[in-house]
């Protein structure tokens, strides 16, 4: 038990250490930090969000996905991720508006 | 293998009669190369997974996943000549009925849903090459179960869902298709706003005298940072134990995409402890505790370099396990054509 507590405490750690070095660098790239970047960013798109929500928590957005096919996809990962109808929808438009 | 290459070529048959249809069935999957050195006996693992899936209108999909790998390894471990074997099997093969939102039935052969490695972490969504020591656990004897399921989301509220899947499997033998003879669930609420997930697996194993097996996960992406966080627990009679993996991209948010933020580091534990395993159990006869290290470059959206270092103690020996692997994502339409 101690061990597992041990292992929690240091991915927490480990984690929160990289953010703090993370930030540095994002502004030396010129890169807004999140909460300016936040104010400044227009409403996202619906389905956007709910591909973050939903499929990012795994893999990043396909690279390009003709009408045909992104029907396969979508439907495939309804199944898998255990989408709701709507939520299909909203990111069937993202991925192929 | 020759079973495979024919069920491969039966769906390639399937998508040329369903050709007219204007949403195509697509051919999707990976390419990848796997290098590893456990305690000094050199590996090397080529290995395609192609997934096929093909819609058949608003409620019916047909979804399948093959694997043809090869192991390269010396005769004797660390010494004598290397040799290759190669392997096929098939991961699923199944027929879905999307219902609606609380409810889809599939029959044929599909993942067996035990906690979450099994069937959300194929190896090009994995972040660490090697499986975890309790993946056998509630996934036996192949990891796919031959019968029907049902899934859904139960309660769907704008905060939160629960998510359940349950099933029944027949025990197979026959060689490529093999499964257990088993039935059990899964449960999950899943908060989106937090990206986050807990959940619970029961599974009966109705077979060698019967014995229940239990699991718990969790898995936290948070919104605001690209910090992915993951842990399961199993208990068997043949063993229980756990393993929890951090993973983090070099970048202060999700949406940024330099050359530093494509880099990610990995840490796993994970501690094993031995009951009464049996050769079906495909799990150590002592306690173990291993650790990873690992670094994941994405070249492009569809290449990853995965490199990590792990270190296993236990009672018979401690060693080193070293891994690289490079994963190739494809994607494209079962035939050519026009946007």
């Amino acid at each position: 038990m101690k061990t597992l507590f041990a292992s929690v405490l240091g991915v927490s750690l480990f984690a929160c250490s990289l953010h703090v070095v993370a930030m540095p660098q994002a502004a030396a790239n010129g890169q807004k930090p999140p909460n300016s970047a936040a104010k400044t960013k227009p409403a996202a798109d619906p389905g956007e969000v709910k591909f973050k929500e939903n499929c990012g928590r795994c893999h990043n957005p396909p690279d390009a996905l003709s009408p045909r096919e992104v029907k396969a996809v979508v439907q495939h990962m309804r199944v898998r991720a255990m989408l709701n109808a709507e939520d299909e929808q909203l990111i069937l438009k993202y991925l192929a508006p | 293998m020759k079973r495979v290459l024919f069920i491969l070529a039966g769906l390639c048959c399937f998508a040329s009669v369903v050709r007219a249809q204007a949403d195509v069935p697509i051919f999707s999957g990976a390419l990848a190369f796997q290098g590893a050195s456990t305690g000094g006996a050199n590996s090397f693992t080529p290995i395609i997974v192609p997934v096929f899936v093909a819609p058949l209108g608003d409620h019916f999909l047909i979804e399948s996943r093959g694997e043809i790998e090869g192991f390269i390894a010396r005769d004797n471990g660390t010494t004598g000549p290397y040799n290759g074997h190669f392997f096929a099997s098939f991961d699923y093969l199944q027929l879905d009925y999307i219902a609606n939102s609380h409810l889809t039935i599939s029959v044929g052969r599909f993942l067996t849903p035990f906690n979450i490695y099994n069937e959300r972490f194929p190896l090009w969504v994995a972040n660490l090459a090697d499986t975890p020591i309790i993946y056998t656990i509630g996934t036996r004897t192949s990891g796919s179960s031959n019968g029907g399921m049902v899934r859904g989301v139960a309660i769907d509220r704008p905060n939160w869902k629960l998510n359940y899947t349950a099933y029944a499997s027949a025990g197979t033998t026959t060689e490529n298709l093999q499964s257990g003879r088993t039935a059990g669930g899964r449960a999950g609420v899943f908060v989106p706003q937090a990206g986050l997930e807990v959940g619970a697996s029961y599974q009966r194993f109705l077979q060698n005298g019967g014995s229940n097996i239990a699991g718990a996960y969790f898995a936290w992406q948070p919104p605001e940072i690209p910090l992915d966080v993951r842990a399961e627990y199993a208990h068997s009679p043949a063993g229980h134990g756990y393993w929890l993996e951090g993973a983090y991209h070099l970048a202060p948010n999700r949406d940024m995409n330099t050359w530093l933020s494509r880099l990610q580091v990995v840490g796993r534990m994970q501690q094993y402890f031995h009951g009464n395993p049996t050769p079906i159990d495909a799990v150590p006869s002592v306690n173990v505790n291993q650790f990873d290290v690992g670094l994941n470059y994405w070249f492009e959206h569809n290449v990853r370099l995965n490199g990590s270092y792990g270190r296993q103690y236990s009672t018979t020996g401690n060693f080193n396990v070293w891994n690289f692997e490079i994963v190739y994502r494809f994607l494209f339409p079962a035939w050519p054509g026009g946007h």
